[in-house]
């Protein structure tokens, strides 16, 4: 009967003792988890009042990133969308942090990759939002330094050298994030080098006609179309 | 306020000579086929109308490789007996040296407001080194209102013919005169005459490592001089004559450099010119006389065409910025035939204003916003000259008085837009 007992009350005295050692790290858990998402919470409240003082928004529109997000359905201003990203990275954050300090080999593992990983999510938005500036300004000067020029295929260049643009700045940050960066690599080159022969296919062969046209259009009416002329400007 | 560096023997010089009563200055930059004749105007003219006066030319080089400085160096005067009544009683000094800072007309300048404090000028003038026009009437015209007078600033007033200046008319001239209300007709002529006081002024400012260095020097000085209340006036000089810009500067660079120094200006005087009302004269000195100007053959069908290709590549930029009422005027504009086109004065006055205000909201980076008025310019440009093919001079005139009218009659909109940043 004592064995019998013993048998039965060792088990529970097992799991006591993992108890014991469990509920403090559950209560450190939800303590580092409560402040994380209070302290998220008041970053988010911070960066979205900083954000309105330097107009933000407006900025935005400008650069075109509202209407980006707006194409892709997010319909809140951009200094709440951004207040909000931060505050889900930075509960996210904060539910790895608390989740470590239950102490198990395989979440830690989970935990320590997530963290390694991290830096190149950042790296890989930081060249998506550079090149997307970037792309923009570069063709916005080439569309304006080309219309100016009286190029009237201007915004058709300038269009096509942002998506070439943008297609470089997608594959780098991909490469980035180590999602098949072989594919990646192949598919860009294929891709890119695909548009620049199917142009000199077009341009050589198939449209030999529309490509003297357009060669003889630019090259004869540009110099009578320079902004060169005999009156004194200034 | 940091000073020019200047080579030891400059500062010899300048030692040397001491004190003057007339500084002129000529900045130069390749110029050794016209430089000659100009020095040559300004020895006769500093010898027939102050011959009395202590007076130096200096002449403020960019590192010019044609031999510009040597030729002011070794120049001769001119034959006083065949030119002249009387003989010079003071002998005119002239320094040639090549400057240092930022390669630009504005450098040039600050040499030379820095040597005319140095030697306690009166009054000083500065003229372009490619000048082929000049007469020595000019040093009279540009000096004496600023030591018989008591001005502190003489703009030049050009005979120039009616499509000429096209950028001075549609956009700097009704722009100046409805922000700082003085009616200074050539604010960016670039042959000015200036007092001690100004040029010490000139000197004490901040801007020497800024865009004023290379270039937008011009309506600069203009600008500072009215915005910051010194005696204005203006001298007709007859007709402006010189050798042809630099061919490698298009249309679109020099819009931007002009445009820009002058919204830039509008940022720095905001507190002077928002409250200003109209306009007024300023005394003008000399005879105006007509000028025999040869005929300049226009086509205005390019500028259309540009225009209108403009339009369409363009049209987003122009959007944003002047807004879908305006814009839409513009797409109406480019529908019409050339034989029907006309750029109202109450529409360039809004595109201008808007530019402006675009450029204060820093909507684009300047440059791309600045050069991207470059077609619409063109448009209005073929507009005035469609307008103004079979008018007289005088008629002419009076189109870009009625424009001015306009820029002044909608400054409210200019404000109220600036204001609710």
């Amino acid at each position: 009967m004592t064995n019998l007992l013993e048998m039965v009350i060792e088990p529970l005295e097992q799991v006591f003792l993992k108890f014991q050692v469990f509920l403090p790290n559950f209560v450190a858990m939800l303590i580092i988890l409560l402040t994380g998402i209070f302290f998220a919470w008041l970053v988010k409240l911070i960066l979205q009042k900083f954000l309105k003082a330097v107009k933000f928004d407006s900025w935005s529109d400008r650069m075109g990133f509202t209407s980006v997000m707006r194409k892709g359905e997010i319909w809140a201003k951009p200094s709440v969308a951004l207040g909000r990203a931060v505050f889900w990275l930075l509960v996210i954050v904060t539910v790895m942090i608390s989740l470590s300090s239950l102490d198990y080999e395989t979440l830690n593992k989970l935990i320590v990759s997530f963290f390694e990983y991290l830096p190149r999510v950042f790296t890989a938005v930081l060249i998506l939002f550079t090149g997307y500036v970037l792309s923009g300004f570069i063709s916005r000067a080439m569309l304006i330094a080309m219309a100016n020029a009286g190029y009237h295929y201007a915004k058709l260049i300038s269009k096509a050298a942002r998506v070439l643009l943008m297609l470089m700045i997608l594959a780098m940050s991909m490469e980035q994030l180590q999602i098949a960066p072989g594919i990646v690599l192949a598919a860009f080159s294929i891709l890119f080098g695909g548009i620049v022969a199917a142009l000199s296919i077009a341009f050589g062969v198939g449209g030999i006609d529309a490509a003297r046209r357009v060669i003889e259009k630019e090259s004869t009416e540009n110099p009578k179309k320079s902004n060169k002329d005999n009156i004194e400007h200034i | 306020m940091n000073t020019v560096t200047l080579r030891s023997e400059t500062r010899a010089q300048i030692e040397k000579i001491n004190q003057t009563d007339i500084v002129v200055g000529i900045p130069s930059f390749n110029n050794a086929k016209t430089i000659a004749h100009v020095v040559r105007a300004v020895q006769a003219g500093l010898g027939k109308y102050f011959p009395s006066l202590r007076a130096v030319i200096i002449n403020s080089d960019g590192g010019s490789k044609d031999g510009t400085k040597e030729i002011v160096e070794s120049s001769t005067g001119p034959d006083f007996n065949s030119i002249l009544l009387n003989h010079r009683v003071e002998p005119v000094s002239r320094i040639a040296f090549s400057y240092t800072g930022i390669p630009g007309k504005g450098s040039a300048f600050r040499s030379i407001f820095e040597i005319a404090s140095s030697l306690t000028a009166r009054a000083c003038v500065v003229v372009d080194a490619d000048l082929r026009s000049i007469t020595p009437e000019w040093m009279e015209m540009l000096i004496k209102p600023v030591l018989e007078n008591g001005f502190d600033f003489v703009a030049p007033l050009y005979s120039r013919h009616k499509f000429d200046g096209t950028i001075t008319n549609s956009i700097v001239y009704p722009l100046t005169r409805t922000l700082y209300g003085k009616r200074i007709r050539q604010p960016i002529g670039g042959d000015f005459g200036f007092s001690g006081k100004l040029a010490g002024f000139f000197l004490s400012k901040d801007v020497w490592d800024t865009e004023v260095a290379r270039f937008g020097i011009d309506i600069w000085m203009t600008t500072t001089a009215i915005a910051n209340s010194f005696k204005v006036a203006q001298s007709f000089l007859g007709a402006k004559i010189h050798d042809a810009k630099d061919p490698g500067l298009d249309l679109s660079d020099m819009l931007y450099q002009v445009v820009s120094a002058l919204f830039n200006l509008m940022e720095n005087y905001s507190d002077t010119w928002l409250p200003l009302e109209g306009s007024q004269a300023v005394p003008t000195f000399g005879f105006e006389y007509a000028v025999g100007l040869e005929h300049i053959p226009v086509t205005t069908s390019r500028m259309l065409e540009n225009f209108r290709d403009g339009l369409f590549n363009l049209g987003d930029i122009w959007q944003t910025i002047l807004g879908p009422g305006d814009f839409g005027e513009i797409q109406r504009l480019g529908a019409l035939k050339n034989e029907d086109f006309v750029f109202g004065v109450n529409l360039w006055t809004r595109v201008i204003f808007d530019f402006a205000i675009a450029f204060h909201r820093r909507k684009l980076p300047a440059q791309q916003l600045i050069k991207s008025l470059t077609p619409l310019y063109l448009g209005k440009t073929a507009s005035f000259i469609n307008r103004a093919r079979d008018m007289t001079a005088i008629e002419a005139e009076a189109e870009i008085e009625k424009l001015c009218m306009e820029f002044e009659q909608n400054k409210k909109y200019l404000v109220m837009h600036w204001e609710n940043k």
